[in-house]
C-alpha cells in the first residue's frame, strides 16, 4: 500500500513544483545588471592585470567613475567566450585584450567591432605599422635571441646560428609560443613567415640534433635559465629584459633576419554592453603617460609614438628605427588558416618525449 | 501513513478510522525527484549530446565549426599513431597508478579497521582526508617543488651520494607518482567502509581452523573485500584516466595524455569536432573497461566464493 501510495502521488504540479524552486535557486546566481558605469574587462591576469590596474585602469577610467569588473584568464578561454556569445542578444564583455593574432581571428569570425577612431583622440599617435582597424594596440615586442652572457661569449646573432652543435642541450623553448617559432623556421628558410611548410623542417631537425629543452610557462624558463639548465633561449624583449633586472646574466641580441614580432592590445566585442565606457577605456590605454609606465614597468615597447619615454629608457626597451623596420609582422590570415595544424605538428615533432 | 495523517493525530484529533477512505495525499516524490532529475537531464545529458553532434562536424580552418555529418575525426584518430600513442599513454598511467594505490591503499586500510584503536583511527582519517580539502593543483603545484631539478628529491640524493642529479620531473614516473598522491586516499577510503563491513569472527574462525594469515587473506579477506576493491580500482581508474592538472603540471609540455590533449584541441586549436571526438573516445575506453572489468569481476567473484 505504501509502494503504490508513492506512485500514484507522482503528480505533475508535485514536479513542477519542486522544478519550479530548483529553477529559481539557478536564477537567484544569475549576472549581475550592467548598471551604466559599469563595464566588463576580459584580461589576462597575474602581473599582466596587475600593471594594466595600476598604471591604466584606475587613473585613468575609474577615476572617472566606471566600475571595472575584471574577467581574468588565458585567451583561449576568453576567445570562446567570444565566440559562444556571437550569437546572443547581448554579450557580457565591453573590453578584450588580445595579442594581434588573435585579434584578426576573432574580427574574421566577426565576433568583434571596427572601432570608431572619432573616439579615440589618442589614437592619432599609434605607431604605423601597428595600426588596424579593429584593434587598439599597446604594447609590442619581438623575438629575440636571449643568451647567458657568462656562458655564451659569442651569441648567436642570427635565428640560423642556434642550429649549431654549441648549442646542444643548452636551447630553450617555450611551448606556448610554438607558432613564432614555426614562422621564424620559414623566415630563416625562405626569407618570409608564410612558407612554414618548407621551414619546419629545420625545427624537427633541431629537435632531433640539438635536444632544446621545452618550458610550459615563461616562469619556467626563467628558472631554467637561473639554474643554467638552459644558456640559449628564444623569447620576447620584454621578457629578456624583465629578466635581466631580476638579476640574471643575459645579454639580447636583436636578429639578423628580422624579429617576429607580436602586439598585445584589446578589442571592442560586437555585443559590448557599455560601448561607450569601451571608448573611454581604449583612449586611456593609449594615454601618452600612462604607456610610458607601463612601457617602463612591462619592458614591451609603447605602440604609442608619443609616449613620454626618458631617452635611455626609450634606448633600452623600444626597438631602434633600423630594427623596428626589420621587424616582421605576421600574415594574420595564413596564421588564422594554419595555427592549430601547427600546433598538431609540433606536439608530434617537437614538443614529445 | 502519510505525512498528514500523522500532523493530524500528533495534533489531537480524532484518529481516523480504519474503515474510512484515506484522504487524498499527494506523495512528496515527485518533487524531491524532479530538480535532481531535471539538473542531470540539463547540465550532464544535454551538453554530452551537443558534444555528441559537434562530434561528427567538419573543422575548416579559420571557420571553426562547419555543420556536416562524417566520422572523419573518429577516422583520424584511428588513423594516427600518434593519437593512439597517447591514448596508450593515458591507460598505462592509470593501470599503473590504479595498481599502485591498491598494493600501498590495501594494507593502511586493513590497519584502519583491524589495528588501529579509535584515536589513532581518527587522526589517521583526519589525514586521509585532509589532503581531499586542498586542490588537486595546490598538490601537483607541490610535487613540482619536491620532484624539480633542483627540488627537494634531487637534492636528497645528492646529499646521500646516490646519484649527482636526479630529474624526475617532465617524466612518466613524476606523473605516476603525483597521481597516486592524488588517488590514494580514495582508494583508502573506499577500501575502508567495504572493510569495517566483513566480520572479524570470520577471520578468527579461519584461524582457529588452521588457516594461515596468507590463506586467511586469500581465501577470506580479499573475496570479501572484492567489491571494495573493485570500487576503489575503478574510482582510481577513472579518475586517472581523466587526470588533467598531473599530466599537464608535472608532465609537462612534452607529456601527452588524453584530458590535456581534449583540452588543446578545443581551447587552443579551436577544433571543436576533434576535440569531441577525443572526449567521446575517452569516455567510451573508459566505460567500457570499467564495466568490462567488473563484469568480469563478479563472474569470477561468483567462482571464488563457491
Amino acid at each position: 500500500m505504501h509502494r503504490n501510495s508513492i506512485m500514484a502521488g507522482f503528480d505533475r504540479r508535485q514536479l513542477l513544483a519542486g522544478t519550479g524552486s530548483a529553477l529559481a535557486l539557478l536564477a537567484l546566481g544569475g549576472r549581475a545588471s550592467a548598471a551604466s558605469g559599469q563595464m566588463v574587462v576580459s584580461n589576462w591576469g597575474g602581473d599582466w592585470n596587475d600593471r594594466t590596474m595600476k598604471f591604466m585602469e584606475q587613473p585613468l577610467v575609474e577615476a572617472k567613475g566606471i566600475k571595472i569588473v575584471r574577467d581574468l584568464g588565458l585567451e583561449p578561454e576568453r576567445k570562446s567566450k567570444l565566440l559562444a556569445e556571437r550569437k546572443l542578444p547581448r554579450g557580457s564583455v565591453d573590453v578584450v585584450h588580445l595579442n594581434d593574432s588573435d585579434a584578426f581571428e576573432m574580427k574574421s569570425h566577426d565576433a568583434i567591432s571596427d572601432l570608431d577612431f572619432s573616439k579615440i583622440p589618442n589614437g592619432k599617435d599609434i605607431i604605423a605599422p601597428l595600426r588596424k582597424s579593429y584593434f587598439i594596440p599597446w604594447l609590442y615586442s619581438g623575438v629575440v635571441i636571449i643568451t647567458n652572457k657568462d656562458k655564451v661569449k659569442e651569441p648567436p646573432k642570427a635565428y640560423k646560428d642556434i642550429w649549431d652543435p654549441r648549442f646542444a642541450g643548452r636551447i630553450g623553448l617555450t611551448n606556448q609560443l610554438y607558432f613564432n617559432y614555426m614562422m621564424i623556421s620559414s623566415l630563416i628558410t625562405s626569407g618570409n613567415l608564410t612558407s612554414v611548410e618548407k621551414g619546419r623542417e629545420k625545427l624537427a631537425e633541431l629537435r632531433t640534433k640539438f635536444s632544446p629543452r621545452i618550458y610550459a610557462t615563461h616562469q619556467q624558463m626563467a628558472a631554467a635559465l637561473a639554474a643554467g639548465e638552459v644558456d640559449v633561449v628564444l623569447n620576447y624583449k620584454a621578457r629578456g629584459l624583465q629578466w635581466i633586472k631580476d638579476g640574471l646574466p643575459l645579454a639580447i641580441t636583436y636578429p639578423e633576419e628580422g624579429a617576429v614580432a607580436v602586439t598585445f592590445g584589446a578589442c571592442l566585442p560586437n555585443k559590448a554592453p557599455n560601448k561607450e565606457a569601451a571608448y573611454v577605456y581604449f583612449d586611456g590605454m593609449l594615454d601618452r603617460k600612462a604607456m610610458a609606465n607601463l612601457a617602463a614597468a612591462s619592458f614591451y615597447a609603447p605602440a604609442n609614438g608619443a609616449a613620454e619615454l626618458s631617452p635611455e629608457l626609450r634606448a633600452k626597451i623600444d626597438f631602434s628605427e633600423a630594427e623596428r623596420a626589420k621587424l616582421k609582422f605576421p600574415d594574420y590570415a595564413y596564421v588564422a588558416k594554419n595555427t592549430a595544424e601547427w600546433l598538431e605538428w609540433w606536439n608530434k615533432n617537437v614538443a614529445r618525449s | 501513513m502519510s505525512i498528514a495523517t500523522t500532523a493530524e493525530a500528533g495534533a489531537g484529533s480524532l484518529p481516523v478510522p480504519p474503515s474510512a477512505p484515506r484522504p487524498s495525499v499527494r506523495s512528496p516524490v515527485a518533487a524531491l525527484v524532479g530538480p535532481g532529475v531535471l539538473l542531470v537531464v540539463l547540465l550532464l545529458i544535454g551538453p554530452l549530446a551537443i558534444l555528441l553532434r559537434y562530434s561528427f562536424n567538419r573543422f575548416v580552418p579559420g571557420e571553426l565549426m562547419v555543420s556536416a555529418m562524417t566520422a572523419e575525426n573518429y577516422v583520424r584518430f584511428f588513423a594516427d599513431p600518434y593519437y593512439q600513442g597517447v591514448l596508450w599513454t593515458t591507460l598505462r598511467i592509470s593501470f599503473v597508478s590504479s595498481a599502485i594505490c591498491l598494493v600501498l591503499g590495501f594494507p593502511v586500510a586493513y590497519t584502519l579497521v583491524r589495528l588501529a584503536g579509535p584515536r589513532l583511527k581518527a587522526l589517521l582519517i583526519i589525514c586521509l582526508v585532509l589532503p581531499l580539502m586542498m586542490g588537486n593543483a595546490v598538490r601537483t603545484a607541490a610535487w613540482m617543488v619536491i620532484l624539480g631539478e633542483r627540488g627537494l628529491a634531487s637534492s636528497l640524493v645528492s646529499l646521500l651520494g646516490i646519484a649527482d642529479r636526479l630529474s624526475l620531473m617532465y617524466t612518466e614516473t613524476a606523473v605516476i607518482i603525483g597521481l597516486v598522491s592524488v588517488l590514494l586516499p580514495f582508494m583508502i577510503l573506499t577500501l575502508q567502509s567495504v572493510l569495517e563491513g566483513i566480520d572479524r569472527s570470520l577471520e578468527d574462525a579461519a584461524g582457529s581452523l588452521g588457516a594461515d594469515h596468507i590463506t586467511i587473506l586469500w581465501r577470506i579477506l580479499l573475496p570479501l573485500a572484492l567489491p571494495g576493491i573493485l570500487a576503489g580500482t575503478m574510482l582510481c581508474f577513472t579518475l586517472s584516466m581523466n587526470a588533467y592538472a598531473t599530466p599537464v603540471l608535472i608532465g609537462g609540455p612534452q607529456f601527452h595524455a588524453m584530458a590535456p590533449e581534449v583540452y588543446l584541441q578545443v581551447q587552443r586549436a579551436m577544433n571543436w569536432p576533434f576535440g569531441a571526438a577525443l572526449a567521446f573516445i575517452l569516455m567510451l575506453t573508459t566505460l567500457v573497461l570499467t564495466v568490462g572489468a567488473t563484469a568480469l569481476a563478479q563472474r569470477r567473484y561468483r567462482r571464488w566464493s563457491e
